[in-house]
């Protein structure tokens, strides 16, 4: 604290510190705390994998590293929201909004067609009620109030049907997610196993060759011809196994 | 550029904003008008300040163009519902899908590994067949 207030070119923060037990989380501090609940869950005969698991005696400069016990009644407030634990949507009920669909019990095996009829339906119904506030308004505007509290449920169940919609998305998008990836390993094998195949062939073509007279003044040239099946021959002055070389060092880059 | 559930919840919020912007724009921008025959309007000075009247002709343009933009918002909102992912498959489905794709994902990854052991060997190959020749 002595420090802070004699630096006076410390700037005005836009943030305040963190919490001052963020010191307390130093390596040492971590192992020798991971020590103890792996002590502590064998003595008890518990699973130190287990999140939950609190250390009863814990010395004091180890006490900021339990995380703090589950909130009792299982709720608890942020910026004046209250959170639950079991984070589930509220039901339009429990927020106090006239539910205007039908009630989507859990069908596991339901279709979500009529989900989307229920969304357009009331789309449309949301359109003809603001145009029914803009008549209302330019009749007897003090009965406008309630065209606009109609609106406001109208949005809001068109909201909570989207917001229900949710899980079945994620699900989608899993599916998606492993198509795809099951695309681009098909396709990496696939790749893999083209040029495989064409290694397996340059070899074979290799191998029905004679080996070249070690001595003969040719030799340069007769070898470069016949690996030439290898390849293009020699291009830019590379002699081919060269290149032959570097494009399976590429391969290399690639793949593995 | 979010997900289509997403978008659509942009686009509800979109579409109330705009019925916000009509509404401002009918309620300010109106022409006085008179109930009855004994009504006068006052004169123009005296309007008060909240209303800005446009001529008739320049108003019911500006009308007809919100009127476009709201059927506009409106038919891209039905647009995104219909093409909400997986609408025909139920819960069931998504779950028997998700578990055939994990066991082809199982194999492919088997094959997969299998191509570049082969392609390993066939590498080593290679390596001794070109040092040979070079030798040679």
């Amino acid at each position: 604290m002595e420090n802070m207030e004699e630096d006076s070119s410390r700037a005005p923060l836009l943030w305040p510190d963190p919490p001052p037990f963020w010191k307390d989380f130093t390596p040492d501090n971590i192992a020798s705390f991971d020590r103890l609940k792996h002590d502590y869950a064998q003595q008890q005969g518990l699973d130190d994998s287990d999140v939950l698991l609190r250390i009863l005696d814990l010395p004091e400069y180890l006490l900021d590293l339990q995380p703090p016990r589950e909130p009792e009644e299982r709720k608890w407030r942020l910026f004046s929201v209250v959170h639950s634990l079991n984070d589930e949507l509220q039901s339009l009920e429990a927020m106090g909004i006239q539910r205007l669909g039908p009630l989507n019990e859990r069908d596991r095996d339901g279709k979500h067609m009529d989900r989307a009829f229920e969304l357009k339906r009331q789309a449309k119904s949301i359109l003809l009620n603001f145009l029914e506030l803009m008549g209302v308004m330019s009749y007897n505007p003090s009965h406008g109030a309630e065209k606009v509290k109609d609106l406001d449920t109208l949005l809001l169940n068109f909201q909570h049907i989207l917001n229900e919609y949710r899980p079945h998305q994620a699900r989608e998008q899993l599916i998606q997610l492993m198509q795809d990836q099951l695309d681009n390993k098909r396709a990496e094998t696939a790749a893999v196993r083209g040029v495989v195949d064409k290694a397996k062939r340059a070899l074979e073509g290799l191998g029905s060759m004679e080996i070249p007279p070690p001595t003969t003044p040719e030799r340069e040239s007769s070898s470069m011809m016949k690996a030439s099946e290898l390849g293009d021959g020699v291009k830019d002055g590379v002699p081919h196994w060269e290149r032959q070389n570097i494009d399976f060092a590429l391969l290399d880059g690639d793949f593995v | 550029m979010g997900d289509r559930l997403t978008q659509l919840q942009d686009a509800a919020d979109q579409l109330v904003h705009q019925f916000i912007a009509c509404y401002y724009y009918i309620e300010r921008r109106h022409e006085l008008e008179t109930f009855g025959p004994n009504d006068k309007i006052h004169d123009l000075k005296d309007n008060p300040k909240e209303l800005d009247s446009l001529p008739p002709d320049v108003f019911q343009a500006g009308q007809l163009e919100l009127a476009r933009d709201l059927i506009t918002k409106e038919q891209q909102i039905e647009y995104l519902i219909s093409s909400l992912p997986g609408l025909d498959n139920s819960e069931h489905d998504q779950e028997q899908l998700i578990k055939d794709l994990e066991e082809e994902l199982r194999v492919a990854e088997a094959q997969r590994l299998d191509a570049i052991k082969e392609k390993d060997e066939i590498l080593v190959r290679l390596d001794q067949v070109l040092r040979s020749i070079r030798r040679n």
